[in-house]
């Protein structure tokens, strides 16, 4: 009985409803194109998605904080209008085990007397490093709008925009060039270390330079990812961070509904087995997908938002890509190495360098005393363990919005790295499993003793669980590493990063393309443009 | 006041340091019609390039033991070979050794490197081709950069756009596969480089230590591909071997410097050793000659810095002539050495374990006569380098190893060896000590660790002599202990060596010039930066 499809055709089918798949959906829609989204799971979103995993607590399973959603797709897709809503997340909060702590919050004098504590001279420092690093934001804003270029072309489009900038670049002052130049290439500390001498803040700060890669601070390159998390924009105040309310899994729904809206077709539990390719062109031409039931349903262009392993290694019949393609692809790094453990609490952590329930509990919570704890954990993972002494990120939304748990109850989030892909020989995820869940805790408790006495249930994702459940190959949260080999003109693949591939009308719209990863929405719409400006569907 | 003090005549230029740097810019300033005076602190000259007997009777290269390689048109114009050089290139290149007895030996020659690769590999053989053809091409490119001034990114003059445009045109003629592996090799990590290429982890890791050497990067390290790419662009071949060449001069690495000297001298620079300058003569913001410890006072209308740019601008310039802002970079201009040195006075040669007659041709050491490595693995290396994150020197370090008295027996007595050992990592700031009492540690570190491969070298040994990053400083004046004069990174390169903006060997006090390996491109022995720098100086002097 297959075959239901059979006869209707589609301008666009596009893989994968993860958040960047449906963005790309909902422009394609837009624009009046015939769009059917197909998801693999029974909820929408991939990584951005909220569940109910244990009755009455709906965790943000994997991501978790929103920031880097650009603001001209909120406006395009008027995604408040479908429900979305951003509830701000306040101030990073970091305790020591000295029983001291570092507490900095969006209140810029609160902040700064905070530092001041630690060091005046850091203190003065932090406010001239904020608006550094908004100018640093301000030349890469508009990269991340754009459609990288081919360096390798004597096209004068493309030399323009390498000229656009070349020029935006001259145009900033020297003190903005070095610092650009710096952050392009430095690692997080080595930046940090000529701004601040505090080591709590450094290590704290230089945490958002290596979420999501195997690297540590002290790895050149991360002091780019550092900025890459600075760039979080709400409200046009940079450096916001926040929850949907509803959980991350709201903002794919959003997404999703403006999709519809439009006119798109999103159907849940539809897995892919292939992408038909029909050969009567060069490397071929994408035709249409079989789903695992082995319906065949054809359209004008497929837009993949999995990543290239999956895309051109799993759903494409081997040998319809030239070797230098497939070279590429097989060479793009993923190993992922971070996790997740997400808990439904009876009550509140109750730190024992800052008692009770206060606002810090409504912020970020970092677990990140010292430069040296966190490049040490850092070090575990080189060798193939899960850091003993993880950096964790932790978040309780429930104090946001008491809708995620029962009243009384909460959820806590907890971001943990390094938990390797690629295990040492002899260990495995399977088993490692709990052993790291129990560690995280243990970790935790060493700051908020309760810890251990309030869990009612404890979900733990690991790097394996990323793969095989929401398909991020070898569990990498951002499709593939944030590394400067990897970016830009570069990302996926070098001369394959304008959203195109070597098969006719299949398309890249993931995190796996330019400008990567986070609950961002730039790939998935970038690749709409792109698709619409080839007038293939 | 010493400025009433009568003073000498005034000189053309003055060239603080004689290292081989300062020597190569004292001989093409005067061959372009200067009179330069050229300075040494030191009995001799020849910088971190020198041979010194350190034993009675036993001679070493002290610090550098081989070449950069030199570039082969500075040998040209300077007639070093006239001048008494003899470079010679051993037949086996690399030997590296291994903990279960067994060895990689790479021979210079491309293809009798790949037979032995073939042993271990045959896919790697053919790799090891490929490889080194690549590094040519990209090579080549890198190499004519290396040629350049770095161009003033603000207001590109015509030099710098013909500059910039023929780069640009040899990076498009590599074609679309090499342009991107140069944007895609540059920032990577030198074993995820290697591992494209090969799957022999000895391979992998001999070849990725040249990527981390002198360097505070570890081959995960994101950048220390980089370094490699710029240690064979500085092999002028067609198809390099990815191992690296090595190139060993009669009479030690000194041999290089005083042939050098003499060419400097017979264009008409002058050359006083036991001169230690205090400090440089700055007069409303323009270099007027300097002031030597002795108090004597030389007047110049230029002044040439070979020392590294913090000891330049930080000790023997005045800070107050500068504005806080620049000094703040160049103090965060990052020079924390890792490596120490470590010559052995020996009986006699060491025997290898791996190297025994029969269990590879080892007749009269042969296989000696090249680069000896220890560097097993890549995780070996990382975690080499781990500890020195930590302020620790590595317990199981990386180690090069050369015989320079195979090369040339008249440095030690007959029948005897010097044994030239570089050791990394030796990070330059301790953590909760300090580098004189752990001297003899690190000795001892190097000695068990090298034992563990040849056994009988502690009974061979007759004397030694550690070089800590301290002594590299203090002796030397390295500051940091950088053998390179600062970090080899992204951050630092190029446009950006020492600083963005300051790449052209000038500095923010007019008449005051830069000419060390802390300027482009500024890796290791090849005379590079001195020539670059004589060029502009040049240029500039005679507006």
């Amino acid at each position: 009985m297959p075959s239901v499809a059979r006869g209707t055709k589609y301008d666009v089918i596009v893989v994968g409803g993860g958040h960047n798949g449906l963005v790309n959906a909902a422009y394609l829609a837009k624009a009046g194109k015939k769009v059917l989204v197909l998801e693999r799971r029974h909820v929408l979103g991939g990584a951005a998605c909220t569940e109910e995993v244990f009755r009455g607590f709906k965790f943000s399973v994997c991501s978790y904080v929103v920031s880097l959603l650009r603001p001209e797709i909120i406006r395009d897709l008027d995604l408040p209008r479908h429900g979305l809503e951003i509830l701000p997340l306040d101030g990073t909060f970091t305790p020591m085990p000295n029983g001291d702590h570092l507490w900095r919050v969006n209140d810029h004098g609160k902040t700064h007397r905070e530092i001041a504590r630690h060091s005046r001279v850091d203190a003065e420092a932090y406010d001239e490093f904020g608006r550094a690093m908004q100018a640093m934001c301000r030349f890469v804003k508009p990269i991340l709008s754009m459609i990288p270029p081919d360096p390798a072309t004597l096209n004068p489009k493309e030399l323009m925009k390498l000229l656009f900038i070349g020029r935006r670049f001259q145009g900033m002052s020297s003190e903005d060039k070095y610092n650009q130049v710096q952050l392009m290439t430095m690692s997080a500390i080595d930046f940090l270390d000529q701004w601040f001498e505090t080591d709590v803040l450094k290590a704290t700060m230089s945490a958002s330079g290596i979420i999501g890669t195997f690297l540590g601070v002290r790895s050149p390159g991360t002091a780019y990812v550092l900025l890459h998390h600075y760039m979080g924009e709400i409200d046009g105040a940079f450096r916001a961070w926040g929850f949907a309310r509803g959980g991350t899994g709201a903002i794919s729904n959003a997404i999703a509904d403006a999709a519809r809206e439009a006119g798109a077709e999103i159907r849940t539990e539809a897995p892919i087995a292939k992408i038909l390719v029909k050969n009567d062109v060069k490397n071929g031409r994408a035709v249409g997908v079989v789903l695992g039931n082995g319906d065949e349903i054809y359209a004008d262009v497929i837009s993949s938002s999995v990543d290239p392993r999956l895309t051109f290694t799993k759903m494409i019949e081997p040998g319809n890509l030239p070797d230098e393609f497939m070279e590429g692809v097989n060479r793009y790094k993923f190993r992922g190495s971070s996790g997740k453990v997400n808990m439904a609490l009876d009550g509140l952590p109750d730190f024992k360098c800052m008692p009770g329930v206060g606002a810090h509990l409504r912020g970020a919570m970092s677990i990140s005393p010292s430069v040296e704890y966190m490049e040490k954990a850092y070090d575990e993972a080189k060798y193939g363990h899960w850091s003993s002494h993880p950096y964790i990120d932790m978040v309780i939304p429930t104090l946001t919005d008491t809708s995620l748990a029962p009243p009384g109850k909460h959820i806590l989030s907890c971001f943990v790295q390094y938990a390797p892909y690629k295990l040492a020989p002899g260990l495995d995820w399977d088993t490692e499993k709990e052993k790291f869940g129990d560690s995280v805790v243990d970790t935790i408790a060493q700051y908020a003793p309760n810890i251990k006495n309030i869990i009612l249930h404890r979900q733990v994702v690991t790097p394996l669980d990323l793969e095989r459940e929401w398909g991020l190959t070898e569990g990498n949260i951002f499709q593939g590493e944030l590394s400067l080999e990897q970016l830009f003109f570069l990302r996926p693949v070098a001369g394959w990063a304008q959203f195109r591939s070597p098969i006719k009308n299949l398309y890249m719209c993931g995190s796996a393309t330019h400008p990567g990863g986070g609950i961002m929405g730039a790939p998935g719409r970038l690749a709409a443009l792109e698709i619409l400006k080839d007038g293939a569907a | 006041m010493s400025s009433e003090r009568p003073m000498a005549e005034t000189r053309d230029v003055v060239i603080v340091g004689g290292g081989h740097n300062g020597l190569v810019t004292a001989f093409y300033l005067a061959k372009a019609g200067f009179k330069p005076l050229l300075l040494e602190r030191r009995a001799q000259v020849g910088g971190a390039a020198i041979t010194e007997e350190f034993h009675p009777g036993f001679r070493c290269s002290t610090l550098a033991h081989n070449t950069g390689p030199l570039r082969a048109d500075i040998v040209r114009d300077m007639q070093l070979e006239r001048h008494g050089l003899k470079l010679t290139t051993p037949d086996v290149s690399t030997v590296s050794l291994l903990p279960d007895g067994r060895a990689l030996v790479l021979y210079s020659d491309a293809r009798k490197a790949a037979q032995q690769i073939a042993l271990w590999s045959q896919k790697d053989a053919a790799s090891y081709a490929d490889f080194g053809a690549a590094l040519g091409k990209i090579g080549k490119v890198i190499g004519e950069a290396l040629l350049l001034t770095p161009p003033n990114i603000d207001n590109p003059n015509s030099g710098d756009l013909w500059g910039m445009l023929k780069t640009g045109r040899s990076i498009r003629n590599l074609g679309k596969k090499d342009l991107y592996r140069v944007l895609r090799w540059g920032p990577m990590a030198v074993a995820d480089l290697v591992a494209e290429f090969f799957d022999t982890e000895p391979l992998r890791a001999t070849i990725a230590a040249r990527g981390i050497f002198g360097t505070f990067l570890g081959p995960w390290s994101a950048g220390s591909a980089l370094v490699l790419l710029l240690r064979a662009a500085a092999e002028p071949s067609p198809n390099p071997s990815p191992a690296g060449r090595i190139q060993f001069p009669a009479g030690g690495v000194g041999a290089i410097t005083l042939a050098m000297a003499a060419a400097a001298k017979q264009a008409g620079a002058e050359i006083r050793t036991g001169a230690d300058i205090a400090e440089v003569r700055i007069k409303d913001g323009v270099a007027t000659g300097v002031v030597l410890t002795s108090g004597e006072e030389i007047s110049a209308r230029a002044v040439v810095s070979n020392a590294d740019p913090k000891r330049t601008l930080m000790r023997l310039v005045d800070p107050a002539h500068l504005s806080p802002d620049f000094v703040q970079k160049i103090k965060n201009y990052r020079s924390m050495g890792t490596v120490a040195k470590i010559n052995l006075a020996l009986s006699a040669l060491p025997e290898f374990t791996a190297l025994k007659a029969g269990s590879q041709s080892n007749s009269n050491g042969d296989l000696l006569r090249g680069r000896i490595q220890i560097s097993p693995e890549i995780d070996y290396l990382e975690r080499a380098f781990d500890e020195s994150k930590y302020g620790n020197f590595s317990r199981h370090p990386y180690i090069e190893i050369t015989f320079p008295s195979l090369s040339d027996p008249s440095l030690a007595p007959v029948g005897e060896h010097v044994m030239s050992i570089y050791m990394q990592y030796a990070p330059y700031k301790l953590k909760n000590s300090d580098w004189e009492s752990q001297r003899i540690a690190l000795g001892e570190t190097v000695v068990k660790t090298i034992a563990q491969y040849a056994p009988d070298l502690p009974q061979t040994i007759l004397r030694h002599q550690i070089i800590t990053p301290k002594d590299l400083e203090e002796t030397y004046g390295l500051t940091g202990g950088h053998i390179f004069h600062g970090e080899l990174a992204l951050d630092q390169f190029f446009t950006m060596r020492p600083l963005l903006d300051w790449a052209r060997y000038q500095t923010p006090i007019e008449r005051l010039y830069l000419c060390g390996s802390g300027t482009h491109p500024g890796t290791g022995l090849t005379g590079g930066s001195g020539a670059n720098a004589a060029r502009e100086i040049a240029k500039a002097l005679k507006k």
